[in-house]
């Protein structure tokens, strides 16, 4: 009896750690595995963007030991995804294929996040990290159908197409861009996500037309025609910027939120920030280029308020409102 | 084959796509509103002068910033006080007729020989668990809903979610959940099917776990019960009614307080997101269809919420009575229950036999008022007491019911756990077995938290 | 037209998928329609007490469909839910085009709001991209006369290229107008030419390729065009719908039961 007894218990403490260990294992290739999309990321986003690769700025990328480091970088030799020279790190066509299947699964998910389940913009690339290492590539690819094809995330970084094809680094950082000339905004860059964080505060946003005014080692001043932005150096240079598109300037243009009670204007388009569902929501009820608007009705606390389009009582919240442009028609007698 | 064929053709798409402007789905928008403006242009003309005469005037008063968040809780109020006032005397003659049935019904089965236990449990048990389901809830809701399905059908709704819009949206929550309330008010489990009207999961799921914080018609009652009998003799007598419809209307803006509170919580924690895109479309004022009102009303809201009722409370009546007529030793063991319930109880100012009650009402929470009187006179039958001044005699001198007993089993029944159809109705909804776990235990958890601190503080 | 043994048809087989059944009854008739148009008032105006309401499959979407008879036929009216329109891809407008889409109902009646002919003629033209057999009930012609609004019925009917028909579904004014003209386009006895929104041309460049492309995919699908239109939008079931061939056997199953587009009168001819 107690034979049996011990047998047993023996027994199950070896199924116990047999589970254990190969948990364990799974745990730790897993880990790997991270480890190693991760590394294969930042090496191809330092050399899209010309910059140089190093040990130490793949240690700072992932946050981990030298030796760790070492090792993955001999492993991605060993798997032919990487060639390390005495000076620089280049990746192999197989390594640069990895590498975009996984920023295309982040960006996807970034877009995802941003645009369909709303979550706050500097909360979107900690989600996207998390889940990018778990999207296959025929997810990513129903993903991408699900979002409707999207060329860029919300950052303005172009989304690598299924075949891995990604069009080449634009933009100037601000700190190179000159005085005084207008630019666009096409990129926030989201790592370190402390300098993000700051600019999304700040108010900027992709899409934005702005000018700088002032230029120092310790500040650069940048103005939207309203705001003033003052920004070290260090983060303003995560801002890119190119030339502003030269349409003509919509000369007394307002948002929709900006409207007098009681004032009609002519819809001119929703702006950048407004994606996703809200975007598509906002088109079919016919916010689009040249309705007429009105804004009808205002409530106790002021928003949201209710605006006459297309023959129909539309009420919206006064966010949503700030994302429609419109130029105010003169006040009726 | 056909595959590889459907394959090629997705890929060419895909390339003619980069060819396109990337606002595409925009420019198909814009394309075919400029085609229906051109179309429209041509085929409606205004005749005359006259252009929104009606409507805006009657809007810039609904919604006017001064006088419409006043002239809602006006109207509100006059339905809640139609339907309380309209349903006492048809729930009477329901109840006496229901009741004279089962005095008819039991004395056959007692003549043609029947053992008393079946007729005890078939007509008092059974029998008289749906007879007062039906009596007390029919009326009140042959008279709420078709109330409220007149304003929904007037256009008077939407206005009322975009007056109360500002709330929500600093709760995190849908303007429209203020539509999803408004329906509550005549049932939880309708006041969660009507969350479809909201777009966002995230939000509908918000309005969907808190929906249970709007006292429904089946809790009524025991709000007006208790405001009656405990809250009505604390003023002068010429004031009693208002002050106990002044306490009614206390607990519903509780409930909306918390309402607003645990959708804030929910936003700021599991749920966390921003606001959806809001877009409420304020419809133009219509004339109600008289028919399609009592269609909707009666079919579609009020027999449907009965049916659900009935099929619980059946079965709940059975358990009464069987609670109440098994003895051991010279106790029923309804009593043996409660007695051991009696701790719990007494830390959140309320007694085991009131729990006890509860817990029999989940089928149907408008159950715990004659449950409690029949565990308390251990009659072994659900009771309509004979008056209220015999059930407060009953309740204050008996049983030692004091204010704070009244207070707290009014914010009780205010929070608790949804009934069970609610709680189906959740399942339904969500598909979700988590979601309709923390969608029943946050309410009883929340309950017993408020109660316990009133009791404490009290 | 044996509608009744043609169990195998994919049509068919796609209706009961949605959830609806075809015993006793000739044709499918769809209602479709921007929310507060008066289309439940005109649904219970047709079908009276014989209807019944329960949620399409799978979904929490709440669905109502009826029956009624008119001039010997017996038409089943299935109510999509009340959209803006079909391309936002929330749940409702999910039901409503895949019903247009893999239903293909005999025809369908799209409500429009005579006071709001602008915001609901977004709808109807994108219903008509995808079906051809299409009437337009312009509800509400009362509250237009109050409104001072003069509504040309014929000018909306010419300009869409399908039977337009003014009613009041609250008094019953012009229903009986609205069902010839459902009897005649479900029978195939009107036809109709259904106007087209032409965009840029790099869009009508795009879309001239793909039609061909997709009919060569799928034979005989009746709405080419506004596949080609959704692929390059970017529609995901869509996408979903083309490679796994349930378009191509729902193509298949047309030209079976073709004789409904035998064009016998031309709707230009009626009116």
């Amino acid at each position: 009896m107690d034979r049996l007894l011990t047998i047993a218990i023996v027994g199950v403490a070896a199924l116990v750690l047999t589970l254990a260990w190969a948990w364990m294992g799974r745990r730790r290739a897993a880990q790997g595995r991270r480890r190693l999309e991760d590394a294969l990321k930042h090496l191809f986003e330092l050399e899209y963007r010309g910059r140089q690769a190093s040990l130490a700025s793949l240690t700072g990328a992932l946050g981990v030991r030298d030796r760790v480091a070492l090792n993955l970088v001999a492993r991605m030799q060993t798997q032919g995804l990487l060639i390390a020279s005495a000076s620089e790190f280049k990746l192999t066509s197989e390594g640069e294929r990895l590498a975009l299947q996984v920023i295309r699964a982040h960006r996807l998910l970034e877009r995802y996040f941003a645009d369909e389940a709303r979550l706050p913009l500097p909360q979107v690339h900690a989600a996207a990290e998390r889940g990018e290492h778990h999207l296959s590539p025929e997810a990513a690819d129903r993903l991408s159908a699900s979002l409707g094809h999207p060329a860029v995330d919300p950052h303005g970084d172009p989304i690598p197409t299924r075949e891995g094809f990604v069009p080449p680094a634009a933009g100037t950082p601000a700190t190179a861009w000159p005085l005084d000339r207008l630019a666009r905004v096409i990129h926030l860059e989201d790592e370190p996500p402390i300098s993000y964080a700051q600019l999304v505060a700040e108010g900027i946003v992709v899409g934005q037309t702005i000018r700088i005014i002032d230029s120092s080692p310790e500040r650069l001043v940048l103005t939207d025609g309203e705001n003033e932005f003052r920004l070290a150096p260090a983060v303003a240079a995560n801002i890119f910027l190119d030339a502003a598109p030269d349409t003509p300037a919509r000369v007394g243009a307002v948002r929709l939120a900006e409207l007098a009670t009681g004032q009609a204007a002519q819809v001119l388009g929703l702006d950048e920030q407004c994606r996703g569902y809200s975007r598509r929501r906002l088109m079919d009820l016919g916010f689009t280029e040249g309705a007429t608007i009105r804004a009808a009705l205002n409530t106790f606390a002021g928003d949201p308020r209710a605006y006459e389009i297309r023959g129909t009582l539309v009420a919206l919240r006064r966010d949503q409102a700030s994302q429609v442009l419109v130029l105010p028609l003169e006040r009726a007698s | 084959m056909p595959r590889a064929e459907a394959a090629a053709v997705l890929r060419r798409a895909a390339e003619l796509r980069a060819t396109l402007d990337s606002q595409f789905r925009d420019e198909t928008v814009k394309s075919i509103y400029a085609e229906a403006e051109r179309i429209a242009s041509r085929a409606s003309h205004h005749v005359g002068t006259v252009r929104y005469d009606f409507d805006q005037r009657v809007d810039r008063i609904v919604t006017s910033p001064v006088f419409g968040l006043p002239l809602m809780a006006l109207l509100l109020a006059v339905v809640f006080w139609l339907t309380v006032a309209g349903a006492n005397v048809p729930s009477a003659m329901l109840a006496t007729g229901f009741f004279w049935v089962e005095d008819q019904a039991a004395t056959l089965f007692t003549n043609i020989g029947a053992p008393w236990w079946v007729t005890g449990f078939i007509w008092h048990g059974v029998f008289r668990g749906l007879a007062w389901v039906v009596s007390v809830m029919l009326p009140p809701m042959a008279i709420f809903f078709p109330l409220f399905t007149m304003l929904e059908d007037l256009g008077y709704l939407p206005r009322v979610a975009f007056n109360l819009d500002f709330l929500f949206k600093r709760a995190g929550a849908h303007g429209k959940q203020a539509l999803t309330m408004a329906m509550g008010f005549g049932c939880n489990a309708a006041g969660i099917i009507s969350t479809r009207v909201i777009d966002s999961p995230r939000e509908r799921l918000v309005a969907i776990l808190t929906n249970n914080f709007v006292p429904c018609n089946g809790r009524f009652p025991t709000l007006i019960l208790l405001a009656t009998i405990f809250v009505g003799p604390l003023v002068p007598s010429a004031f009693e009614s208002l002050a106990a419809a002044g306490a009614v209307v206390g607990v519903v803006i509780i409930g909306v307080i918390f309402t607003l509170a645990v959708s804030w919580g929910l936003s700021r924690t599991v749920l966390k997101g921003e606001a959806s895109a809001f877009t409420l479309e304020l419809p133009p004022y219509r004339r109600p269809g008289i028919l399609r009102i009592l269609y909707t009303s009666l079919i579609d809201r009020t027999l449907f919420v009965l049916w659900r009722a009935a099929l619980t409370a059946a079965p709940a009546g059975a358990v009464i009575w069987l609670l109440g007529n098994i003895t051991v030793g010279d106790l029923s063991l309804a009593r043996h229950i409660a007695n051991s319930l009696n701790p719990l109880g007494h830390a959140i100012g309320l007694d085991g036999v009131i729990l006890l009650a509860y817990i029999i009402a989940i089928p149907a929470n408008e159950i715990v008022v004659p449950t409690l009187l029949m565990v308390y006179m251990g009659t072994g039958m659900m009771d309509e007491g004979s008056s209220l001044e015999q059930i407060r005699e009953l309740l204050v001198n008996t049983h030692g019911w004091t204010l704070l007993t009244a207070v707290n089993l009014m914010l009780f029944s205010l929070l608790h756990n949804p009934c069970a159809t609610t709680i189906i109705t959740m399942y339904k909804e969500t598909l979700s077995l988590k979601w309709t776990v923390v969608g029943t235990l946050l309410p009883l958890g929340l309950a017993f938290l408020v109660t316990f601190l009133v009791a404490s503080i009290w | 037209m044996s509608q009744h043994d043609c169990n195998t048809c994919s049509a068919h087989a796609e209706l009961a998928r949605m959830g609806v059944t075809l015993d006793r009854i000739d044709r499918v008739v769809a209602l479709a329609g921007n929310p507060n148009t008066g289309k439940s008032t005109l649904f219970n105006a047709l079908t009276g007490l014989k209807q019944h309401t329960g949620n399409w499959p799978g979904k929490t979407v709440t669905r109502a469909e009826g029956a009624f008879e008119f001039d010997k036929v017996r038409y089943k009216l299935v109510d999509l839910p009340g959209t803006y329109s079909l391309l936002s891809a929330s749940h409702d407008e999910q039901i409503a085009r895949d019903f247009l889409l893999f239903g293909d109902p005999d025809a369908t009646i799209v409500v429009i709001d005579a006071t709001a002919i602008e915001r609901n003629l977004n709808l109807v033209l994108q219903v008509l991209e995808i079906t051809s057999r299409v009437v337009v009930a312009v509800n509400l012609m009362d509250e237009a006369k109050r409104k001072h609004l003069d509504v040309d019925i014929r000018s909306l009917s010419r300009d869409l290229g399908v039977p337009a028909v003014g009613i009041t579904a609250r008094t019953g004014d012009g229903i009986r107008s609205l069902l010839e003209a459902v009897a005649g386009v479900s029978s195939g006895e009107l036809h109709t030419v259904p106007l087209r929104v032409t965009g840029t041309p790099a869009f009508h460049r795009a879309i001239s390729e793909l039609v061909p492309l997709i009919e060569s995919v799928a034979p005989g699908v009746p709405n080419a065009r506004w596949i080609a239109i959704r692929l390059l939008d970017g529609d995901a079931e869509v996408e979903e719908a083309l490679t796994s061939g349930r378009l191509a056997g729902l193509a298949a199953d047309q030209q079976e039961s073709a004789p409904r587009f035998s064009a016998k009168i031309s709707l230009q001819g009626t009116q």
